[in-house]
């Protein structure tokens, strides 16, 4: 942002949803490093969440309740075809920012724990039931490097996620697809610094603000 | 939202129940089409489905987690067509829509906590209040604002940051939405 950047009126901007999108995208990224915007947002977000007060209410139509639950039964029945065992699974967790365990019993993410990122500090491989990945910190630099991880569907990529404490996973410009053995690799973008967690999931293509689907990667720095 | 986050497809029945009077009132009033707007809901519920292990407590009600899920589906359903329209076009059947009759104590609660936003929207100075309309239920971008009332577009995020200001003070005395 420039030295004549106006914190308190971006704020608002983005409280609303009235930044462009790269706007938004690049004050997200400013947030990282400024106090009084993420202050600001936490703040007037609160209003904002208080607006849809104002619209008038009006009952369900009849038929939404069917088709949407229609919709999310037939997907929790096709998932449960699809790898019954895995909800049987919970991986050994250690304190995760609100419901990421049940991500990881969905998912099956393997968990890697890594040493504190440094330079030659060594990555464990992650054992994940829909590929392998590990996470390799030198330097500062993160590489994501994956193997056996299935394609994704047509029109869809891997996006990359940060996570810091229990905040919601933050986007990266960081999306990649995989060979047709599995395997692809991507840089995981801006320092880790507070990272607690970095995450993957399959996204619509060009990626998404926020996550759509549980992650299929999930790598903690401790 | 622990059953959910589970994945227990019960528990989602019981949250859709909830809160899908007030995401459809939203998507409603944001897209001015039924049509439109029950796919704004129905997007914005299966996302939520989907993600269902990324509610966090320490972010808001959630209520606020699913309204804010349905104002960016709309935002993203407003930016995918190319043209803006209907968003005043009355939809037919509307006796239909009337809103029932329902005197629970939360359901009166509600009422009344809508009719204190709708005071204090109403309390804002009109050009601050139209800015407000415009990009929270219109779902415009403040360069979209700026250019359809011809104004620079920091004139727009200023009077955006003075109404929120404005608002988070009149709620905060009044329904302590806010703290």
């Amino acid at each position: 942002m420039s030295s004549t950047h106006d914190c308190g009126s971006d704020a608002a901007a983005y409280a609303l949803g009235a930044l462009e999108p790269a706007e938004a995208e690049q004050f997200r990224a400013h947030m990282d490093t400024c106090v009084v915007c993420r202050d600001e947002v936490m703040a007037f977000q609160q209003v904002a969440d208080a607006l849809p007060m104002a619209a008038p209410q009006q009952p369900v139509p009849r038929g939404l309740r069917r088709r949407v639950l229609g919709q999310i039964h037939e997907e929790a029945r096709a998932a449960s075809r699809a790898a019954p065992s895995r909800r049987r699974v919970l991986m050994p967790r250690p304190a995760l920012a609100g419901g990421l365990a049940a991500a990881l019993a969905v998912a099956t993410a393997g968990v890697i724990a890594l040493a504190s990122g440094g330079s030659g500090t060594a990555a464990r491989v992650i054992a994940a039931s829909v590929g392998h990945a590990e996470l390799r910190l030198a330097d500062g630099h993160a590489e994501l490097v994956v193997n056996k991880l299935p394609q994704p569907a047509s029109g869809h990529i891997y996006e990359v996620w940060l996570q810091r404490g229990g905040a919601e996973p933050s986007p990266t410009k960081a999306l990649f697809s995989v060979t047709s053995t599995g395997s692809g690799d991507v840089d995981v973008p801006g320092n880790l610094h507070g990272v607690s967690e970095v995450l993957v999931t399959e996204e619509p293509g060009g990626g998404s603000p926020f996550p759509t689907t549980p992650p299929v990667i999930v790598a903690h720095l401790s | 939202m622990e059953m959910i986050r589970d994945g227990e497809v019960r528990a989602f029945d019981v949250i859709f129940d909830r809160h899908s009077g007030a995401a459809f009132s939203l998507a409603y009033r944001m897209c001015g089409r039924r049509a439109m707007a029950e796919d704004v809901v129905q997007e914005a519920f299966v996302s939520l489905w989907r993600s269902g292990a990324r509610y966090d407590r320490g972010r808001g009600s959630v209520r606020s987690w699913v309204l804010s899920a349905v104002h960016n589906r709309a935002i993203d359903a407003f930016r995918r067509e190319t043209v803006k329209s209907g968003r005043d076009v009355r939809d037919d059947n509307l006796a239909e829509w009337l809103a029932a009759d329902d005197r629970t104590d939360r359901e009166v609660e509600r009422r009344d906590e809508a009719r204190q936003v709708r005071t204090a929207l109403e309390g804002l100075p009109g050009e601050q209040r139209q800015v407000i309309e415009l990009a929270y239920f219109g779902g415009f971008t403040h360069t979209q604002i700026a250019e359809m009332l011809s104004l620079p577009a920091g004139t727009v995020k200023g009077r955006m940051r003075l109404a929120l200001s404005k608002l988070r003070m009149t709620l905060a005395d009044g329904i302590g939405l806010v703290s």
